[in-house]
């Protein structure tokens, strides 16, 4: 650094201020600021805040569909002045399901099949953090986007059925089930979603399998539960509703909490049910996890 | 004697010009293609080797046109930039379907011929996907050497290749030159087109900036006075010398030398071994600061 | 103490050997790095930056330990890839901060040093627009300044002129100089261009197969070899006729006008501006022979090389 004259000399009163390159004595506050940074960052890209206007678009207007329900929701139930929900909680993401699901194959990709075109992991890598935190970050910032996603809309039915006056303490409770359903549901989606996505460099591509993939496996646990409960008994096919992610959800939902399976068919498992389709939904999410570490330990080398 | 010629050659895509009537021609012996990013070098090339037609002059090689004229292909071989190559097959493969295509007699001669020009004997039978750039470059060469062309193009050839293997392609290049093959070569790195070009072409903008002998062209540039480094025993008298001789514009002192600026080069540098002389000074560095393909270059990119 | 310094390196992949038992010393400043092709040279970086251990050896940065002192080699590193690695859709400034807080800036210092380092790699206005609209020169200049927002002691720059054209190359190769010399960071770049190498590099390190093959300082490498290079405008015989008369060793060069006149003897360039005067030929050039980078490549060659102008 050099200035021409001292920084700071004064002749009468006139002074040439040094702009040369300033080092940096400030605290470095180490990896986990740098995980929160990029956990901050994918939640905030996943809703297109800061980005370009093209990709604020979808997943905007997709948060914008599922508040318009909601508060069409309410709007009913305020005016007819029914004494429940005319949505219920449990129904809203099983409802909105198409949505949910449009949403995470959107923002999965894009918090990780663009970075692989970019070719951008090298300069996470030779930063303060290890492999691993770039995936949880990943993982969690999806996962809390979707979580935000579904539960916010949720929280606007909470608040109209407050309105409408009906119980408070009921609502609330049956609310934070569904709450805490949703959040299982994000995490679920988003772990297969960004296995998926962290196959492909094209951000349409893992759109497309992402969506494909829920769409039949809706469509295929459907068949298979009408087949087996037709064939077998309402019991069994209950087990086959593990194919459906949103299915699966619904079930444990059933399970833990105790409340009606929101799709007719799908009849509440018992206690054994309930212990393998929760092995299946941690299975699911493991697999969904080494998939990733696996995937980005090959790529994306420095 | 081969040549290719361009006569008032242009080449526009829609409303960008990237070739703007340019005429050159091209004879053997190696000439550097040189410009800036963007200047239509690539597009020149592609002209040249027949995967383009002008838009509008005529491209021709010894008179006949290139463009849908197979047999000026068995003729000119062309190392493209792009990096694409069939990652599955083995290099020897790659060269020997080349040579395959061109109908050779005897391809298997010609495709260990031309590896090992390349130096590529060693690994050619590994599969071209694990190669390093600079052995994809060296396979890309013996592609294009496999038939033995009168003209050899090629457009950023050394591109991730290490200080070995420059040199020894670049001396390669030397020796089709110097056996009469038209070499034309594009390339951003002047201390290398230094080296081994015997000419230049400079293309700014889709326009030819100049064309010749490097040192030549620095001559014809009046309106730029040549700069002199020098250092002596005495700078400062030798200023004065200099100054009252009349044979320089403008002398400039520095801590350590003199800096000269002469619009008549060939005045200046006779005056300055009397003017020593003379003034009982002793010499002990007398260096031209812009002679460099360098100064040439960006003085020509900067008109 | 060095700036880099490893014992008896080794790092292999099955039976692909990238590194082998390389012990050298790397000073601070701005050192070279050649020859090594790709599988050395990145596998060089990733030990050196801790997300890779050696298969046996040891390697130190900055007095950290790389095998176990990954996080906090990183904290005070930065390394610019050869590779595409931007970002096309997010501005230059947004990229840069959030690159910045990766590093450990808070938001505040990374919001004014993203600002500021942009500036010393001479971004202005584009700074504002998405990077996929940038030219290669100003990719490269986003990607130096992630390197540097977070003032590191250390940068490792992998092929910094890559795809430039002449203009750029100057300019980048005038900002890495000043990155050591300005900013005080040092600096290990790669590069396959011995001409850009003895332009800004002090100290010099060639890599072959993963074996050492030399490590010099550039000035030893590049020191004035003991003869002078002479070329004058014409009559260049007669020229070289008289000086050999008077006792010197005289060799032609390869260009019209040129020879090379060893310095046997101190009077040698007064000899040669007087045979220009007397024969009353220009003086174009007088000039100490250099040896160059290239010749530890050429090593092998036999012979003198004849004088290159």
């Amino acid at each position: 650094m050099s200035s021409e004259t001292a920084p700071g000399a004064t002749t009468n009163g006139s002074v040439i201020h040094d702009i040369g390159f300033r080092h940096y004595e400030g605290a470095r506050l180490g990896r986990g600021w740098a995980f929160r940074s990029l956990l901050v960052e994918t939640i905030r890209g996943s809703f297109g805040i800061g980005r370009p206007a093209k990709v604020k678009a979808m997943p905007m207007v997709l948060l914008g569909f599922m508040t318009a329900t909601a508060i069409i929701a309410d709007a009913v139930t305020i005016l007819t002045k029914a004494d429940s929900p005319s949505m219920p909680y449990t129904q809203f993401a099983m409802n909105m399901w198409l949505l949910i699901a449009m949403f995470v194959a959107g923002r999965a990709p894009y918090a990780v099949s663009r970075d692989l075109r970019d070719g951008v992991l090298p300069l996470y890598l030779s930063r303060p953090l290890k492999r691993g935190d770039y995936v949880w970050a990943k993982l969690a910032g999806v996962s809390i986007a979707t979580f935000l996603f579904i539960a916010v809309p949720l929280t606007l039915l909470l608040v109209g059925s407050l309105l409408a006056k009906l119980d408070a303490a009921h609502e609330i409770w049956t609310w934070s089930g569904s709450v805490l359903m949703a959040a299982v549901l994000a995490v679920l989606l988003s772990t297969l979603s960004l296995a998926v996505a962290s196959f492909t460099k094209r951000r349409g591509f893992g759109v497309a399998a992402i969506m494909t993939l829920v769409v039949m496996a809706a469509a295929f646990a459907a068949i298979v539960v009408n087949v087996v409960n037709f064939k077998v008994s309402q019991a069994a096919g209950a087990y086959f509703s593990a194919f459906d992610p949103f299915a699966l959800v619904d079930a444990l939902g059933s399970s833990w909490l105790g409340v009606e399976p929101v799709v007719a068919e799908r009849h509440p498992v018992g206690f054994l049910g309930g212990f393998v389709l929760t092995s299946v939904l941690v299975a699911l999410v493991v697999l969904g996890i080494t998939v990733l570490m696996r995937r980005f330990k090959k790529v994306g080398g420095v | 004697m081969t040549a290719i010629e361009l006569a008032g050659v242009s080449r526009w895509f829609g409303n960008v010009v990237a070739v703007n009537d340019v005429t050159m021609t091209i004879g053997p012996g190696v000439t550097g293609l040189l410009g800036p990013n963007g200047a239509g070098k690539t597009t020149l090339l592609s002209m040249m080797s027949g995967f383009l037609p002008p838009s509008s002059g005529t491209v021709t090689l010894d008179g006949a046109p290139v463009w849908r004229h197979p047999e000026a292909y068995r003729r000119i071989g062309l190392v493209p930039e792009a990096e694409a190559m069939y990652d599955g097959m083995t290099a020897w493969d790659f060269v020997y379907a080349n040579a395959q295509l061109h109908l050779l007699p005897d391809p298997g001669a010609a495709t260990k011929r031309a590896l090992e020009s390349v130096d590529m004997m060693g690994p050619r039978d590994r599969v071209v996907g694990t190669f390093s750039k600079g052995m994809k470059q060296r396979v890309k060469m013996a592609t294009a050497l496999v038939h033995q062309p009168d003209v050899l193009l090629l457009d950023e050839p050394f591109n991730g290749m290490d200080p070995r293997q420059r040199l020894h392609l670049l001396d390669l290049l030397q020796e089709l030159g110097a056996a009469g093959t038209v070499v034309l070569f594009s390339s951003h790195i002047l201390e290398e087109v230094e080296d081994v070009a015997g000419t230049i072409e400079v293309v700014v903008a889709g326009r030819q900036a100049a064309s010749g002998d490097f040192r030549s062209i620095r001559r014809l540039m009046t309106e730029r006075p040549h700069q002199y480094t020098i250092s002596s025993s005495d700078n400062r008298s030798l200023a004065a010398a200099i100054i009252s001789d009349g044979s320089a514009d403008a002398v400039t002192i520095t801590p350590s030398s003199l800096e000269v600026q002469a619009s008549d080069f060939g005045r200046f540098v006779h005056a300055l071994p009397r003017l020593a002389l003379a003034s009982k000074i002793s010499l002990d560095e007398v260096t031209p600061a812009d002679e460099s393909l360098e100064s040439v270059f960006s003085y020509l990119v900067s008109r | 103490m060095a700036t880099i310094s490893t014992q008896s390196l080794t790092r292999t992949f099955g039976p692909v050997v990238a590194l082998s038992d390389l012990t050298v010393d790397m000073p601070s400043g701005v050192v070279g790095l050649v020859g090594a092709n790709g599988a050395g040279k990145s596998t060089l970086i990733k030990i050196l930056l801790g997300l890779l251990p050696p298969s046996s050896g040891t390697a130190s940065i900055l007095g950290y330990d790389c095998l176990t002192d990954g996080l906090a080699i990183r904290e005070v590193v930065g390394y610019m890839p050869e590779s595409e690695c931007l970002p096309l859709d997010v501005s230059a400034t947004e990229f840069l901060v959030h690159m910045a807080r990766i590093s450990g800036l808070s938001a505040h210092a990374a919001r004014e040093r993203a600002a500021d380092t942009l500036r010393h790699v001479g971004l202005y206005e584009e700074r504002y627009r998405p990077i996929g609209g940038y030219s290669t020169g100003m990719k490269q200049r986003v990607k130096l300044a992630q390197a540097l927002v977070h003032d590191p002691k250390l940068v490792f720059l992998d092929e910094p002129t890559n795809g430039l054209d002449p203009a750029g190359r100057d300019e980048m190769l005038s900002l890495i100089s000043r990155v050591s010399h300005d900013f005080g960071i040092d600096v290990l770049v790669t590069s396959h261009l011995l001409g850009e190498l003895e332009r800004i590099a002090d100290h010099i390190v060639v890599i072959e197969s993963g074996v050492l093959q030399r490590s010099t300082s550039t000035a030893d490498a590049t020191q004035l070899s003991g003869a002078v290079l002479v070329e004058v405008t014409d009559r260049t015989d007669d020229a070289v006729a008289r000086l050999t008369k008077r006792g010197a060793n005289v060799a032609l060069g390869n260009r019209p006008g040129t020879f090379a006149v060893e310095l046997t003897d101190e009077a040698v360039p007064t000899w040669v501006v007087e045979v220009a005067a007397e024969l009353e030929v220009g003086l174009v050039r007088m000039q100490r022979r250099r040896h160059r980078l290239t010749e530890i490549f050429t090593s092998d060659a036999t012979g003198e090389e004849a004088a290159r102008v």
